[in-house]
């Protein structure tokens, strides 16, 4: 009988998780942008603002949980959208498309990008996108022309 | 160290646990023999009373029990419900030693107090080897284990073993010592004696005088009479719930959008901010430089912190706060680890396995001679197999509530360990545990993950420095990316036959072993001469115990191994397994149960064949066979068998569903579980890469059970995992030859 | 801002027009059974109707529910909290585990077994396989799904008793 009380490897895992953060850094740095109670300044598509391309990038957010848009980036859910303004439809390489997007002999412009993104299913049948058509006229323009501004003559 | 010198005079190998048996017993026959099992000294409800039954009508009877005018039963329930059906089947406990109507029982979450840590759970994740102690200890240590286990936070949910030990040796005490006391209660004011009045449906008869009442009516007096900390239990005959399928109570809940998880908390009376959060890409790794210049101008953003060692956004809705987070550009410190990629991880297992040879490394179990069997054997077969990291991936993601204000400091989370949350956020932001109190709510999935608090200290940090009521989420990726694992590991296999093709000697050597001790050792089976050893290897990424644990790579190992070796002897491979079986005779019923429902030892259809596997975990024998179709040259999972022996099943539906959901986590890890490492950091992130078994994958699934007898009650969240990838690799050999050696298997045959 | 109607009632929401639709009943109309588990429409825990067809709300913005009808899982039973033959299924069959999943689950059967009231296995397949269960409850959920279709009979007490 042993006398000296043995932690099992379960407890001691617990154990060690909770020492592990006992040496928390204080706060390092702290950004008040506004206090709660404030009036939060609204933000509407086409609101007062000209620039198109910064209204598109917000916009675009609703995307970003599956689209990055950075040069040479790994493509997440799915593919990464820059260079895709003018990029042949189901072209980037790295990217596992539907048959709907592979099989396609077109080639992204902003008009067709407008006619997808009003109704992706619509448009391609087939398409693996069944989320993130974006309704709003003023907001797919935005994006369209974020994206079309991403765009660089190699692609990807 | 698991001693596997054999003792013939016990009925199973597994002699070490012949002892925790005695207690079982002692319970199960309902005899006076309860020895020193834990209910509270005294009956200490005047504290809790406040705590848990504040209500108007509402009447603690004992810490576990409250009663209300209604003659509605409230059973509290000291472990977490995170589907494994806990709150209910405890509560079924309590209920049928109490003679409760179960219609009128409600179930209630025990607050997170020292008061509700149970000895026996303490002892079981403390120090197990006490569960074996004899039976003069038991008092001592079951007295040390209350105090003990109330110092070292140990109100924990795990390990398969709610039933087990808070089920067994609390809740039924509890419900039994309740009903003596209400008959006390009755027996005074009625003048009658004791013995005559019955007890049935939440109601106190006394035929002789004609008197009878609802507990309602007696609950207060109840609370008042003495109570037996030894009260005598139920015989299996007795039993009117247990070991009944009766519908969980927090089902009606579930299916209509009101149970509250964690995420779903909404404090009365607060209003929320909400946070998103960004973690070090690799592990260890800190902040050195953040740019929040666009952050600072999306809508609802109220603050940006950078917290060192992780950075968050608060805003007005958790979306706002994600969108933005998703804009801040934060550059990390350097990682030292060497590893950046999962060949890099496998590189140090080999080294360390390498420098521990044919005989190296620490000894976790032996018997007799394996390396002079091993050189006399007329046939040896050697293997080495790789197991991945793997993801818990709950599908409620962690999250947490906290409230810092005026010295005090509340938490709203779904949590397997309630007070060691606390006292992580206590020494986190610097407020007494006394002052901190967590609610918990239902869990959306654990699966152990949530044994780790290091999300509660996080919110905690962030309501601190903002002084708002701050729900924080982690988003899919970060619960990915950016948590704790099941290890990956590498463990070399060896195993010398004799010229009659039978198991002689068997050694392995791996890098991890965690808990439980006995996982890596096939004790179960009768080998003359075993070795198991272990040369330590670190992990780069942090270790988290994951449903099974150790059970969920040796499983797959050794199963997977002495499939090799039955191939090797020209044998079947189930009736191998029984060959080695001789003196494991509830192992030798489940395997042959096995085969008859499965049909095992019919042919299988053309590119189809079975697979089978057996494994003890968490006090359970399962078996499983699994088919596979083979035709399409990819694996297709069209059937599974199991038969699993827990002892005494306490709800066999219940039951059931815990094993169906083992054996779908189980064959999900093993189809797709993998994470890669590029640069040190987790490349899958969400569902799309770190893929999950869905309906139109999962096999149909058949679960027999056996009640073997008087053997201690064994659990059922864990011990329906591990041998389900064994019996699928060894199923997909069956069918074409291939041994597959790693895990996941889906990407091997595309 | 958009407004339509949430489970009968018209609604507002005061929000950017691109908060996806489940952040918008979570947060602002205090509605929790719709559930966040990726934010990618790969898991379809926070499946709700849009015109009676089941989307993934984390993916679907409250603009495009502009003028339509919305139900979420609080939507389900009837107006005196009547459970759906769906729900009830669920209920005899004892298919929740954890439960986090389930109201996504429930919310794609309904609209299955609107479409089709006797569905195949290969039906189920096709309508089910967008809701994942971590728990594994897949097996119960199919045979909640025959049960509340007619085509299975429910689960009673007894079948389930005593090993």
């Amino acid at each position: 009988m042993r006398n000296r009380v043995i932690l099992a490897a379960g407890l001691l895992t617990v154990m060690v998780t909770a020492c592990g953060s006992t040496e928390q850094p204080a706060v390092v740095e702290q950004i008040v942008v506004r206090d709660r109670g404030e009036a939060a300044p609204v933000v509407e598509a086409g609101a007062g603002t000209t620039d198109l391309i910064a209204m598109g990038e917000d916009a675009f957010q609703v995307c970003a949980g599956c689209h990055v848009v950075e040069a040479g980036a790994r493509s997440t859910a799915g593919p990464n959208l820059f260079g895709v303004v003018g990029r042949k439809i189901g072209g980037l390489e790295s990217y596992s498309y539907s048959d709907a997007l592979a099989g396609s002999e077109l080639t992204w412009d902003e008009a067709n990008l407008d006619e997808f993104l009003a109704d992706p299913a619509g448009y391609l049948p087939g398409t693996d996108m069944l989320a993130g058509a974006v309704r709003d006229e003023e907001a797919r323009a935005a994006i369209i022309a974020y994206l079309a501004n991403q765009s660089s003559p190699s692609g990807e | 160290m698991n001693d596997l010198s054999p003792d013939e005079k016990k009925p199973s190998k597994l002699a070490k646990w012949s002892r925790r048996g005695f207690i079982g017993a002692g319970v199960l026959a309902g005899g006076g023999l309860l020895i020193g099992i834990g209910v509270r000294p005294g009956n200490p409800i005047g504290a809790l009373g406040p705590k848990v039954a504040a209500g108007a009508g509402e009447q603690l009877v004992n810490s576990w029990v409250k009663i209300d005018t209604d003659n509605i039963v409230t059973a509290i329930v000291p472990h977490c419900e995170m589907g494994q059906g806990a709150h209910s089947v405890l509560a079924q406990m309590l209920a049928d030693e109490l003679d409760a109507s179960w219609d009128n029982v409600r179930v209630m979450q025990a607050p997170a107090d020292g008061s509700y840590v149970v000895s026996d759970t303490a002892r079981m994740f403390a120090a197990p080897f006490t569960l074996n102690a004899a039976d003069w200890l038991e008092p001592t240590w079951d007295g040390l284990f209350t105090q003990l286990g109330k110092s070292m936070d140990l109100l924990i949910t795990g390990g398969s073993s709610s039933i087990r030990t808070t089920g067994q040796h609390q809740m039924r005490i509890a419900g039994a010592a309740a009903r003596q006391m209400l008959i006390g209660a009755a027996a005074d004011a009625w003048e009658v004696p004791a013995e005559e009045i019955a007890t049935r449906d939440s109601m106190l008869v006394h035929e002789a005088s004609g008197n009878s009442a609802p507990y309602s009516e007696f609950a207060s007096a109840a609370a008042d009479q003495p109570m037996d900390h030894t009260p005598t239990l139920k015989t299996r005959d007795q039993y009117r719930l247990m070991g009944r399928s009766k519908a969980r109570t927090d089902i009606p809940a579930k299916i209509n959008g009101t149970a509250e998880f964690g995420i779903d908390a909404v404090p009365d009376g607060l209003e929320l901010s909400y946070a998103a959060v960004v973690r070090p890409p690799v592990p260890g790794t800190t902040v050195t430089s953040m740019d929040a210049n666009r952050a600072e101008g999306m809508s609802g953003v109220l603050q940006i912190l950078n917290m060192g060692n992780f950075v968050a956004v608060v805003a007005d809705s958790y979306w706002q706060a994600q969108q933005a987070m998703n804009t801040v550009g934060i550059e990390w410190s350097q990682s030292e680890s060497p590893v950046k990629t999962m060949d890099d991880q496998f590189a140090v297992f080999a080294s360390a396995l390498d420098g521990a040879g044919d005989t190296g490394g620490d000894q976790a179990a032996a018997r007799g001679d394996a390396p002079g069997a091993l050189a006399d054997a007329a046939t040896t077969i050697d293997a080495e197999y790789r197991a991945p990291y793997l993801a818990h991936a709950p599908m409620e993601p962690l999250n947490c509530t906290a409230h810092v204000a005026d010295g005090k400091c509340d938490i709203w989370t779904s949590t397997q360990v309630p007070l060691m949350a606390r006292s992580e956020v206590a020494s986190t932001i610097g407020i007494g545990a006394d002052d901190i109190t967590i609610h918990q709510q239902y869990l959306g999935g654990a699966f152990g993950r949530r044994l780790g608090s290091e999300y509660v200290a996080m919110a905690a940090r962030v309501a601190q420095a903002t002084g708002y009521p701050v729900k924080m989420i982690w988003s899919r990726e970060e619960d990915t990316q950016k948590a704790l694992y099941r290890c990956a590991d590498m463990s070399r296999m060896r195993a010398g036959l004799d010229e009659s093709g039978a198991l002689v000697a068997y050694d392995s050597v791996f890098t991890q072993r965690h808990d439980p001790a006995e996982a890596c050792v096939p004790a179960m089976y009768d080998i003359a001469n075993t070795s198991v050893r272990v040369a330590e290897a670190e992990l780069h990424l942090p270790f988290q115990a994951w449903r099974s644990v150790d059970h969920s790579q040796q499983g797959f190992f050794i199963e997977s191994f002495i499939d090799e070796a039955a191939a090797a002897a020209g044998a079947d491979p189930l009736d191998y397994r029984l060959s080695m079986l001789t003196n494991a005779p509830r192992h030798t019923a489940v395997l042959e149960k096995l085969a008859e429902i499965s049909n095992w030892r019919e042919p299988s259809a053309e590119g189809t064949a079975k697979g089978v596997a057996i494994v003890e975990s968490f006090g359970t024998i399962v078996a499983e066979v699994i088919e596979v179709d083979m035709t399409s040259g990819k694996p297709v999972l069209t059937n599974c068998w199991a038969v699993c022996d827990a002892g005494y099943v306490m709800n066999p539906d219940g039951f059931r569903n815990q094993i169906e959901g083992g054996i779908v986590f189980g064959l999900t890890a093993a189809m797709y579980g993998e994470l890669e490492l590029e640069d040190g950091a987790i490349v899958q992130s969400n569902f799309h890469d770190y893929k999950m078994l869905r309906m139109n994958e999962v096999p149909n699934i058949e679960v027999a059970l056996i009640n073997s007898g008087d053997v201690p009650v064994g659990g059922a969240g864990e011990p329906g995992l591990p041998p389900a990838a064994p019996a699928l690799t060894n199923a997909i050999f069956a069918a074409t030859g291939t041994r597959l050696r790693e895990l996941p298997i889906a990407k091997q045959f595309v | 801002m958009a407004s339509f109607i949430l489970n009968g009632e018209p609604i507002t929401i005061d929000a950017d027009p691109s908060m996806p639709i489940l952040w918008a009943v979570r947060e602002k109309a205090g509605l929790s059974g719709t559930k966040f588990g990726c934010g990618i429409a790969q898991c379809g825990a926070c499946t709700v109707h849009l015109d009676g067809q089941p989307v993934r709300s984390c993916s679907t913005a409250i603009s495009q529910a502009e003028g339509r009808e919305v139900t979420t899982i609080e939507g389900v039973a009837g107006p005196d909290g009547e459970l759906s033959k769906v729900q009830q299924a669920w209920v005899s069959e004892q298919v929740p585990q954890c439960g986090y999943c389930q109201s996504g689950q429930i919310m794609s059967a309904t609209a299955l077994l609107r479409d089709n009231p006797s569905p195949s296995d290969a039906d189920i397949d096709a309508a089910m396989s967008g809701n994942i269960c971590r728990c594994g409850t897949y097996t119960r959920i199919r045979r909640a799904i025959k049960v509340a279709a007619g085509i299975e009979q429910p689960r009673t007490e007894q079948a389930g008793e005593e090993a």
